[in-house]
Order: C-alpha cells, then sequence, then structure tokens
C-alpha cells in the first residue's frame, strides 16, 4: 500500500496555490479576499505540517518519490519530498511561525493600496513555498532550489518597498554576498555528485558511514557548505547584508530574516551532519566563526539606536551561537536554538512592528519611552520575548541556550567563558532596547504622543500566543538533570542526528553552570535597569533632581569603564570593521570584476585589422602549443 | 614532382592572402586577398586529388567546384556591401569602420 | 530530408510571395504557416515518414539527433516569427526577401545538423553566412548596420578560407571527406591532419563566436537590426553549434587527446571574456551579445565533454537558450531606448511584460526552476563527468555566478527604479499571449526537462 505521507507535496504545493491567487488576482480580489487567501494557505499547510509530525513521530520518515527530475545516464536526480523528524520539525516552525506573521501582516500592511497588498502576499506565500521547498527537499539539488527561491524572495519582498539609492546599494550587497555563498553550495553540490553519484541525502550519508569519501575531498565539501551557509545565515565574512535587509517590511523581517531564512544555512548543516562529523577542521572553523560572530554582532548591537538595526544584529549573534553549537557537534541543541529563536524573534519583531505602528513609523529609540503605559500588550509580550533571549528560566531561551553553553564547556572551558560573556552582552542590549522603549518618559513629538495606541486585535493575538511560545517552547528539551527522559526533543530527532556520546560533566557542575549563566543574566538585566530606566537624549536640558539622582558614583564608574569602552568598541567594529573590512572585500570582489570588465572591453577596438590580427595571433599560440610544446 | 612542393606553393599563397589581410586598408583588396586564400586551396585540393587514388581523388576536384560557385556568390554579396558603403561614407577604407566597438 | 526540401522549397515560395502579393500581412501568414509545415514534416520524419528520399551517397544522414535538434530549431523560428516578423517591415521594404533569406539559412542549418560529409558542412556554413551578411546589412540607410555587415563579410570569409584549408588538409591526409572516414584510424598521425583539425575548429568557433574568434560577435550584434540580431544570436548560433558537436564527435573523436586540452582552453576564455566584459556595458542590446558569448562558452563544454549525455545537455541548453533570447529580444525590440536606463519603470508599465522577461533573464543567469539551470546543470555535470580537469566546471560556476550580475541590472531598473519618460509602447494581445506561453514554457522545461529530452529515445 502506498504510505498515506505519499500527498505531503501538498504542503509546498498549497502556498504556491496561494501565491498564483494572489499574484494573477492582486488587481481584482479585494484586501480582504487576499488576507482569506494568503493566510488560508499557509493555515492548510500548517495544519497538513502537524498532521505529518504526528506521523513522523508514530512511524518515522518517508522520502516520497514524485518524478525524475533530471536523468543523465548514470545520475538521477529525483523530484522527491522528504519528511523525517528534522524536516517535520522545521515544517511546523515555517508554517507555524509563518501563520502568526501572516495573520499579523494583514493588519500591519492594512494601509496599502490593494494590489500592493496582493503582491505582499503573493510574495510572502511565494517565499514560504520556497522555503518549505529548502526544508522537503530530498536531496542537495531540491535543497538548492528552495535555497535560491529564498533568496529571490526576500530580494523582491525588500526591493519592493525601497526604491531609494541606498536600498540598491544594500539589495546588491546582499546580493554579492548571496552569490558568493550560493556559488560555493553549488560547487559543493556538483562536488558530491561526482563523488557519489547523486544527491540524495540517504545515498550521500551513506556513502559518507561507509567512509569512501577521501579525507581531502569531505574537508573541501563541508567548508564549501559552510561558505554557502555563512551567506544564506549571515555570519563572518558574509553577515552584513542582513542588517541591511531589515529595510523592508517588519512582518518580512521576522518571517524571512529572523525565524526561517536565516536558519536554512543551520538547517542544511544538520542535514549534513554525518559528513560534518568526519571532519574536525571544518568542525573547528564552524565553531570559532560562529563564536566570532556571535561576540561581534552582540558588540555591535550594544551601540545600535534603530529598534530594528539591534535585533537585526541579535539575530545574527544568536545565529553565531547556533553554528557555534552545530561545530561543536551539538546538532539537536543548535536545532533546538532555531525552535526557540524563531519563536522569541518573531515574537519581538513583530512587536517592534507593533511599536513602530504605534509611532507612525519612527523606529529611533532614542525618541520613544514610556511606551509600556500605553502599549500594554505589546509591552509585556515583548518583556517576555526579551526574557526568553536573555535565557532566564523556565522561559524557552533557557533550554536552548544552556544546552549549547553545555556543550561548549564539554568541548573547553575558555570557549564557555566566552560563550557566556555573549550571552550577558545579549541581556545588556536587550534589556537596554526594552528599558529605553517602554519605560521612562515619553520622547517623541506631540504628534505622535497623541497617535500613540495599541494595536488591533489581529496584529496582538499573534504576539500573545508566539509570547506563550516564547515562555513553554522550550519545554521540550528540559535538561535531564530536572528531569529523567526531559530532552524529549533530543530524543525525537535521534533518527536523523545520532545523540551525542560523551561524558557529561555530571550533575552538579551542570547546575553549576546553569546557576551561574542565570543569576550573571540577572545580574546584567539589574545593570541596565539602573543604568537605562531613566533614558534620557544627550544634551537635553535635566532638572536638578534628575541630576542629582544620576550623579551615583557607581554609575559614572561603570559608565567609564565597561559602558563607553563597550559602546565604543562596538561603534569600532560597526565604521571600521565592518564598513571597510568586510565590506571592502566583498565590494572589492565586484569592484574587481567591473575593473577587468572595463579593460577586457578595449579590447574589442572596432577595427576589422586588429580583430584579424588577433585571431591569427592566437592562431598561431595555439598551433605552437599543439606542435611544439605537447609531445 | 612530389606534392610536398604543391604543400608548399600552396601554404606559401595562403600565407601571402592572410598577410594581404592583416596589411591592406581597402576593402576591395582585403577581399581580393581572401580570394588569393580560396584558390590557394583549389590549388591544394587539385594537388592532393591526383595524390589520392582515382575513386578518392575525384572528390577533391568536385569540391574546388563547390568552392568555385560558393566564392561567386560570396563575391556577389561582398561587392554588393562594398558598394552600399561606398555610397554611404565615400570610402572603402576599412579603418573608418570604427563607430561600433567596446 | 523533409525540412531541408521543404525550407529551401519555402526560401523560394518566400521570394515568389514578395513579388505576387502585396499585403505584408499575408506574406507573414504565408512565412508562418510554411514554418509551421516545416515543424511538422520534420516531426513526420521523427515518426519514420519520409517524404522524398534524395540518395546524397551517404553525404547527409538525418539521425534523432538531428532531427530532434532541428525540432528546436524550427520551433524556436515558429515562435520568433511569430513574436517579431512584425517588427521586420520597419527595417526595409524588402520584406518578403528577409523572410525568404530565414528559410534559406534554415535550410543551411539542416544541412549542418546532417553532414557526413565536410563538403556539406561547407555548403551548409556558406548558406548560414551569406544571407546572414544580407540581413546584417538589411537596414541599409543605417551606418552601423553597413558597418556590421562589411565587418561580418570579411571576417566572415577570412573565417571560411580557414576552414577551406582546413578542409583541403585533412582531405589530403586522410583522401577522403567522409567524417567516418576521418575518423577511422590508420597507421601514424599525420601532422596535415591535426593542422586541418585545428583550422577546421577555428573556423567554427568562429562562427559560433568562441573567444579569441568572437570579436565579430559585439559589433555584428550591435550594429545588424534588432529583429534580426535576436534570429541570429539564437537559431543561427545554436545550429552551428550542432555542426561543431557532429563534427568533433564524428570526425575527430578517434583524435580527442590532441584537441581536448585546446577547446578547453577556448571555453576558458570564452566564459572569462564573454561574461566580464558583458558586465560593463551599458546597452542591453550589446549586453546581450556579450551574453551570447558567454552561453557559447558553456555549450562549448557539451563539445570539451563529448559524451552522450553531453549531447543531450546541449539539446536542453539550445532549445532554454534559444527561448529565453528570443523572447528578451522580442521585448527589447519594442523598446525605443536600448540602455538599461530604458528599462526604467518597465515593471510599472508593462507588469506583464516584465514579469515574463524576468523569467527570461533568470533562465539565463540559470537561476533554479527555469531551463536555464537545468541547461546548466546538465553541462556542468558532463563536464565534470568526463574530464581530468576540475577547473573547467568551476570557472564556469563562477562565471555563471557572475552573469547574474548583469542580468539582474535589468530586473533592477524593470522594477526597482522611477521612469523618467512615460511608455510608448504598443503590442498586440496575441503577442502578449505568445510571450507568456514563452514563458510557460521556460519554466516547464525547468521542472521536466525530460519532456524534451524523452524525444531523443522513444
Amino acid at each position: 500500500m502506498e504510505n498515506v505521507l505519499q500527498i505531503v507535496w501538498l504542503i509546498p504545493f498549497l502556498p504556491l496555490l496561494g501565491f498564483l491567487v494572489n499574484g494573477l488576482g492582486r488587481k481584482y480580489m479585494p484586501k480582504a479576499m487576499v488576507s482569506i487567501v494568503g493566510c488560508g494557505v499557509i493555515l492548510a499547510s500548517f495544519l497538513m505540517s502537524i498532521w505529518v509530525f504526528i506521523h513522523v513521530r508514530e512511524g518515522g520518515g518517508y522520502v516520497a518519490d514524485y518524478f525524475n527530475f533530471i536523468v543523465v545516464d548514470k545520475l538521477k536526480i529525483p523530484f522527491a519530498l522528504q519528511v523525517d523528524e528534522l524536516s517535520s520539525l522545521f515544517l511546523m516552525i515555517i508554517t507555524g511561525v509563518g501563520f502568526l506573521i501572516h495573520v499579523y501582516s494583514t493588519a500591519y500592511m492594512h494601509e496599502e493600496k490593494p494590489e500592493h497588498f496582493g503582491r505582499y502576499f503573493a510574495y510572502l506565500n511565494l517565499f514560504v513555498f520556497s522555503m518549505l521547498l529548502l526544508v522537503m527537499g530530498a536531496n542537495y539539488v531540491i535543497m538548492f532550489i528552495g535555497w535560491e527561491g529564498v533568496g529571490l524572495c526576500s530580494y523582491l519582498l525588500i526591493g519592493y518597498w525601497f526604491k531609494n539609492v541606498a536600498f540598491n546599494k544594500a539589495a546588491n550587497k546582499a546580493f554579492v554576498m548571496n552569490r558568493i555563498g550560493d556559488l560555493a553550495f553549488l560547487i559543493a553540490i556538483f562536488w558530491i555528485i561526482a563523488k557519489v553519484g547523486n544527491a540524495n541525502y540517504a545515498d550521500v550519508i551513506a556513502f559518507a558511514k561507509a567512509g569512501k569519501f577521501g579525507a581531502s575531498d569531505i574537508t573541501v565539501i563541508t567548508l564549501l557548505l559552510f561558505v554557502g551557509a555563512t551567506g544564506k545565515s549571515a555570519q563572518i565574512p558574509l553577515y552584513t547584508w542582513l542588517p541591511d535587509a531589515m529595510a523592508g517590511p517588519t512582518p518580512v523581517s521576522a518571517l524571512i530574516h529572523a525565524a526561517t531564512m536565516v536558519t536554512a544555512g543551520i538547517y542544511m548543516i544538520a542535514r549534513s551532519n554525518a559528513l560534518y562529523s568526519l571532519s574536525d577542521l571544518t568542525m573547528h572553523v564552524v565553531t570559532y566563526v560562529g563564536l566570532a560572530t556571535a561576540i561581534l554582532a552582540a558588540t555591535i548591537a550594544v551601540q545600535q539606536n534603530d529598534i530594528k538595526k539591534v535585533l537585526a544584529y541579535s539575530t545574527v549573534s544568536q545565529l553565531g551561537y547556533m553554528f557555534m553549537a552545530l561545530g561543536l557537534g551539538a546538532y539537536s541543541a543548535a536545532v533546538f536554538h532555531v525552535m526557540t529563536h524563531a519563536f522569541f524573534k518573531a515574537l519581538l519583531f513583530l512587536g517592534s512592528g507593533s511599536v513602530i505602528h504605534a509611532m507612525s513609523g519612527e523606529q529611533d529609540i532614542r525618541n520613544m519611552g514610556g511606551l509600556g503605559k500605553k502599549l500594554k500588550i505589546t509591552s509585556f509580550t515583548f518583556l517576555m520575548g526579551c526574557i526568553a533571549i536573555a535565557g532566564i528560566p523556565p522561559f524557552s531561551g533557557f533550554f536552548s541556550k544552556d544546552a549549547i553553553l553545555l556543550s561548549a564547556f564539554e568541548e573547553n572551558k575558555a570557549l564557555y567563558a566566552v560563550a557566556l560573556l555573549g550571552a550577558l552582552l545579549t541581556a545588556f542590549y536587550m534589556f537596554r532596547l526594552f528599558f529605553i522603549t517602554f519605560t521612562g518618559k515619553f520622547r517623541g513629538t506631540e504628534d505622535q504622543a497623541h497617535h500613540v495606541h495599541e494595536s488591533p486585535l489581529s496584529m496582538t493575538l499573534p504576539l500573545i500566543i508566539l509570547a506563550v511560545l516564547a515562555l513553554a517552547g522550550g519545554w521540550v528539551g528540559i535538561p535531564e538533570v530536572f528531569m529523567k527522559g526531559g530532552d524529549k526533543l533530543s530524543a525525537f530527532l535521534s533518527p536523523v542526528i545520532p545523540v551525542k556520546e560523551g561524558e557529561s560533566p555530571g550533575h552538579s557542575t551542570e547546575l553549576a553552570l546553569m546557576a551561574i549563566s542565570t543569576i550573571a543574566v540577572l545580574a546584567v538585566i539589574a545593570f541596565s535597569w539602573f543604568r537605562f530606566r531613566g533614558y534620557q537624549r544627550k544634551g537635553e536640558a535635566q532638572g536638578l533632581a534628575k541630576v542629582l539622582e544620576n550623579k551615583w558614583y557607581v554609575d559614572e564608574l561603570y559608565e567609564k569603564i565597561i559602558v563607553k569602552p563597550l559602546q565604543q568598541f562596538g561603534s569600532f567594529l560597526n565604521d571600521v570593521f565592518e564598513r571597510s573590512v568586510v565590506d571592502g572585500l566583498v565590494n572589492g570582489v565586484g569592484r574587481a570584476v567591473s575593473y577587468s570588465s572595463r579593460q577586457l572591453r578595449l579590447l574589442q577596438s572596432g577595427q576589422v585589422g586588429s580583430y584579424v590580427l588577433l585571431m591569427v595571433l592566437s592562431m598561431l599560440l595555439i598551433f605552437v602549443l599543439q606542435f611544439f610544446l605537447r609531445k | 614532382m612530389p606534392i610536398v612542393y604543391y604543400l608548399y606553393l600552396s601554404l606559401a599563397l595562403f600565407c601571402i592572402g592572410i598577410v594581404g589581410v592583416l596589411t591592406r586598408r581597402n576593402a576591395i583588396i582585403i577581399f581580393m586577398c581572401i580570394e588569393i586564400m580560396l584558390n590557394a586551396v583549389n590549388l591544394l585540393l587539385v594537388a592532393f586529388s591526383k595524390m589520392h587514388p582515382p575513386k578518392a581523388g575525384i572528390d577533391g576536384q568536385l569540391f574546388v567546384f563547390f568552392i568555385m560557385v560558393v566564392a561567386a556568390a560570396e563575391v556577389s554579396v561582398g561587392l554588393a556591401i562594398i558598394v552600399m558603403m561606398y555610397r554611404r561614407i565615400h570610402s572603402v577604407d576599412v579603418n573608418f569602420l570604427n563607430r561600433l566597438k567596446h | 530530408m523533409n525540412a531541408l526540401l521543404l525550407s529551401a522549397l519555402m526560401g523560394v515560395v518566400m521570394m515568389f510571395s514578395g513579388i505576387v502579393l502585396k499585403s505584408k500581412a499575408a506574406i507573414r501568414n504565408i512565412a508562418i504557416a510554411g514554418m509551421l509545415a516545416l515543424l511538422l514534416v520534420n516531426i513526420l520524419e521523427m515518426n519514420g515518414t519520409v517524404f522524398l528520399v534524395i540518395d546524397s551517397k551517404g553525404m547527409i544522414g538525418f539521425d534523432r539527433f538531428a532531427l530532434l535538434f532541428n525540432s528546436i530549431i524550427f520551433f524556436s523560428t515558429f515562435l520568433y516569427l511569430t513574436l517579431s516578423a512584425r517588427d521586420m517591415e520597419k527595417v526595409g521594404v524588402n520584406y518578403a526577401e528577409y523572410l525568404a533569406l530565414i528559410f534559406f539559412i534554415l535550410c543551411g542549418i539542416a544541412l549542418v545538423s546532417s553532414f557526413r560529409s565536410l563538403i556539406i558542412l561547407f555548403l551548409g556554413i556558406e548558406i548560414i553566412s551569406i544571407p546572414l551578411y544580407i540581413l546584417t546589412g538589411s537596414d541599409k540607410l543605417n551606418l552601423k548596420s553597413n558597418e556590421a555587415s562589411l565587418k561580418y563579410f570579411l571576417l566572415g570569409s577570412f573565417s571560411t578560407g580557414l576552414m577551406l584549408m582546413g578542409i583541403a588538409l585533412i582531405y589530403g591526409a586522410k583522401g577522403t571527406f567522409y567524417t567516418s572516414g576521418i575518423n577511422m584510424v590508420n597507421g601514424a598521425i599525420s601532422p596535415l591532419l591535426i593542422a586541418g583539425m585545428l583550422l577546421l575548429m577555428f573556423s567554427m568557433a568562429f562562427k559560433v563566436s568562441v573567444a579569441p574568434f568572437h570579436f565579430w560577435t559585439p559589433d555584428v550584434y550591435d550594429g545588424a537590426p534588432t529583429v534580426f540580431t535576436s534570429f541570429m544570436a539564437t537559431i543561427v548560433k545554436a545550429g552551428v553549434f550542432i555542426a561543431f558537436i557532429r563534427l568533433f564527435d564524428e570526425g575527430f573523436a578517434s583524435q580527442q587527446p590532441k584537441w581536448k586540452l585546446i577547446i578547453a582552453i577556448l571555453t576558458a576564455a570564452t566564459l572569462l571574456i564573454g561574461n566580464i566584459t558583458a558586465v560593463f556595458q551599458q546597452s542591453v542590446k550589446r549586453m546581450l551579445a556579450y551574453s551570447s558569448i558567454a552561453q557559447a562558452g558553456f555549450m562549448l563544454l557539451s563539445v570539451y565533454a563529448m559524451s552522450p549525455d553531453s549531447k543531450e545537455g546541449l539539446i536542453l541548453y539550445a532549445a532554454a537558450y534559444c527561448m529565453a533570447t528570443i523572447g528578451i529580444f522580442a521585448v527589447l525590440i519594442k523598446m525605443s531606448d536600448y540602455t538599461f536606463d530604458g528599462f526604467n519603470g518597465f515593471a510599472k508599465q508593462q507588469p506583464l511584460l516584465a514579469a515574463v522577461t524576468t523569467i527570461f533573464l533568470l533562465s539565463l543567469a540559470g537561476i533554479p526552476l527555469t531551463a536555464g539551470f537545468m541547461a546548466k546543470f546538465y553541462m556542468i555535470k558532463a563536464a565534470m563527468y568526463n574530464s581530468g580537469l576540475l577547473w573547467l566546471p568551476i570557472l564556469a560556476l563562477v562565471m555563471a555566478a557572475v552573469s547574474v550580475s548583469y542580468y539582474f541590472r535589468v530586473i533592477q531598473a524593470m522594477y526597482f527604479r522611477e521612469s523618467s519618460t512615460p511608455s510608448t509602447l504598443t503590442v498586440t494581445p496575441a503577442f502578449r499571449y505568445t510571450l507568456v506561453a514563452l514563458a510557460a514554457l521556460v519554466v516547464l522545461l525547468g521542472i521536466f526537462p525530460n519532456l524534451l529530452l524523452a524525444w531523443l529515445y522513444f
């Protein structure tokens, strides 16, 4: 009998249908209709994903083979979709979070013209389709198709909204960076095909497990795949496009640039874990690149004032953590963090969208403040998100981050210390953001003050649901210390991702580590509370009482020895390192091509004589090569 | 006479044709140089056809006729193009052909 | 054989139709109907129906590969005529003659796709080239067109000379013009054969604009009337490519070690020069000329790999490339301004045309789910499997990435920039529908490439 899971093609097909309907009918359909179609297809996909998830949980994974995509004598690349533990989990995240964001968008984009509204939802559906293809493909070629698709949608969605020169620059940057990554990915795919004979995960993994890869092959392939992942998942050196991509509408940032697309790299490496485990060198590279990105981005986030920029750098930083976990072989911890991160980062982005909405488009947190009183739901849910990302038990971020920190501790104490530092920075900049935005006095204009209002239900409801998930989403991966068999997630993923074997540091150590990180995080939060609760813009006149209150000696000291250097370091990284080194490198590639283009162009002189001369000379060269230089 | 003499003669003619194309600027003379190249080939083909056994040899002579016919067609088109050019710029100097470049 | 005869006949019919008929629409309809008939008889021949058998003494042989390739060529020409035949009216008064010349060129392509003897190869190439010299110069009052024509003619005749010398030398070494006889190995390899093979390679490389013999391409494509550039850059180029691969597959297979490296060098040079020079162009038309050089580099990979699947790849590539490029040119012909800025704000003015143009550009750039991706995939995979050189497929991939930058410049202009002038573009509904169908086909082939390739075997 045919497996019931054969119909999983519906999951990506429904959003594609939504894309077609919304794309073609955008001129004729009213907004309500577009919303219903746009959200409805994703909801249907989500329900199917749940059904698939339950099936997989009971009966294991399944590869649904539809037709042969490419057949070149021995090589067969089927169009096959794979649902197993890993992909069904991603399916739930993508469609679930995606659905909430679609619902949120119906309100957020409400002021758009119907035609643009339709196009927006069409692109959003197309994005979900591509992303589903990416995670459901049963071979690297299908994954690559989804991979390109999500990139394209992201490009379209950012570009559609911002038609100025600055955008063009940002889009080009995003483009070059993603192309570098994609190129490496593609070379890796061809390399795999040349070695294995096809690109199916099952065959590649079997081939790897049988030890048939040469040591150098495996290193090159995994490194190339990793370069591909750095492009899409915004790691050093290909990360600067992500903060710029935040120019798009906020729900897009939430969906594409925080919750789903950027985790494609993590998914790819987790999927290829059998290959990665064979190459120590690559694992080290992944670990340290991830860690460096995590710290770098966290430091930059400390001094950003644009609410979305803070969240953007925070995303880069969290992705760095996930890569570090991958590099340490803690694949399931990375996937766990992908999941919890999807919840709380989507929450934070949507929350920021709600704030921006309330502030009529204002994004600078220095012009906000005191919004907590007016935006009760937003501020409360935002706080939940902040607590989750900071990693305070029992919120979800605590469990996933703890799993990563623990694996770092097992590997190397120094690694742990640096990673913990990053976690503290995270707590610091997130609560700085929270306190500046939601507490203290309102610092915006009169107009804005009048206008500030809580968002409609279709915006706050997703926030509330996500807040619940941000709280409870981590409970599927409770460490063994607290609950026997509490780590359901790793157990669930174990058919795809082998459970890491190794000595556990012991329960008491583990508990101690948790206690340390929790107390440190709480201390940092307290510090930022004192530092930022009464935030005022510099240069503003301040009352005498305020001056006195702020003239704490301790505060000054903190300011001098911690905050100032930190901020200066952050702005140094932002201005010097990012602008000149990273961008310079990327732009350099582009400039080199365009320079050689200009020079090569001159060869085309327009003179028949010179054309003939060049042809004759190259003929002579080839004759010499053929008759005199070869044996 | 050994076949290589014909080979050398025809290659020499061919090279004269190429050098002519390279050095002359008058479109008609360039075209004549190309015709020299074609005639060098004809000479060579005839020589080779005598060298090969009769059955295979006849092909070579046949080919010469094909070349002559095609060359004639080419001349008619080519001269028409040169005349068209001359009417426009009153010159057949190929160095003036430089509007299209880069 | 059917198509060969019918195309020659159609050429003559078209010439006379210009005298008999006054209405241009009637002439156009005859041409399109003739094109359909051509496609039909060719497909019939694939199923075994041959109307007239001529004993060519084995100099012509229509095998499955040639027939399928011809079908693609005829189908593309059919699309080309439906989309752009109307625009030939703008070029000059000799409307029927242009169409006649196009049929003669198709006759030449039918010859070169099925040649078994170098005589036929030579004839076919000349039958293709001479009408092209005329078409290039057909815009008689435009100096650029004149110049392009003369340049093309001088350089083209020069390359004909090379080809003939090559054939003569091969004849001297082997005593035959048949490819099967040339391929036979008896005794030591004569240097005459190798020299002849190289000369033949150079002249073929010239015809398909492979670096360093590509210099005529940008100038001629730029100068020629755009409607004929479209024809030259797609159908003619693909047609000559099949001669190229057939020559090296059937004539010089036994000499592989002698030419493999040289083809690799030519491929690399073509990929580099085509792609990199295209980056800095200001005119979309000229960019497409360089892009056609770049695409020739990819197609040359199939000659380099020289295996059954590389032939499949070439078929797919030819189809993908022809369809996408014809589509883009069909839109470009309608534009008044050929620079990139001319496309500014195009998405606002003509959303549908912009969308299909985007699909064609994506296909040319090799983005997944388009025919172009599949074609590139086949090519690079064939090159990866059948060679000791890893650097060539990797270079091809890098260059494919570079190519994205110039194709996307058009997309960027269409979608992300504002236009300064209002659109003056008018198109018929039929034009729109054909373009949409073409775009659908490009996507369809990108998902089910076997729809096309299955024809090769059944």
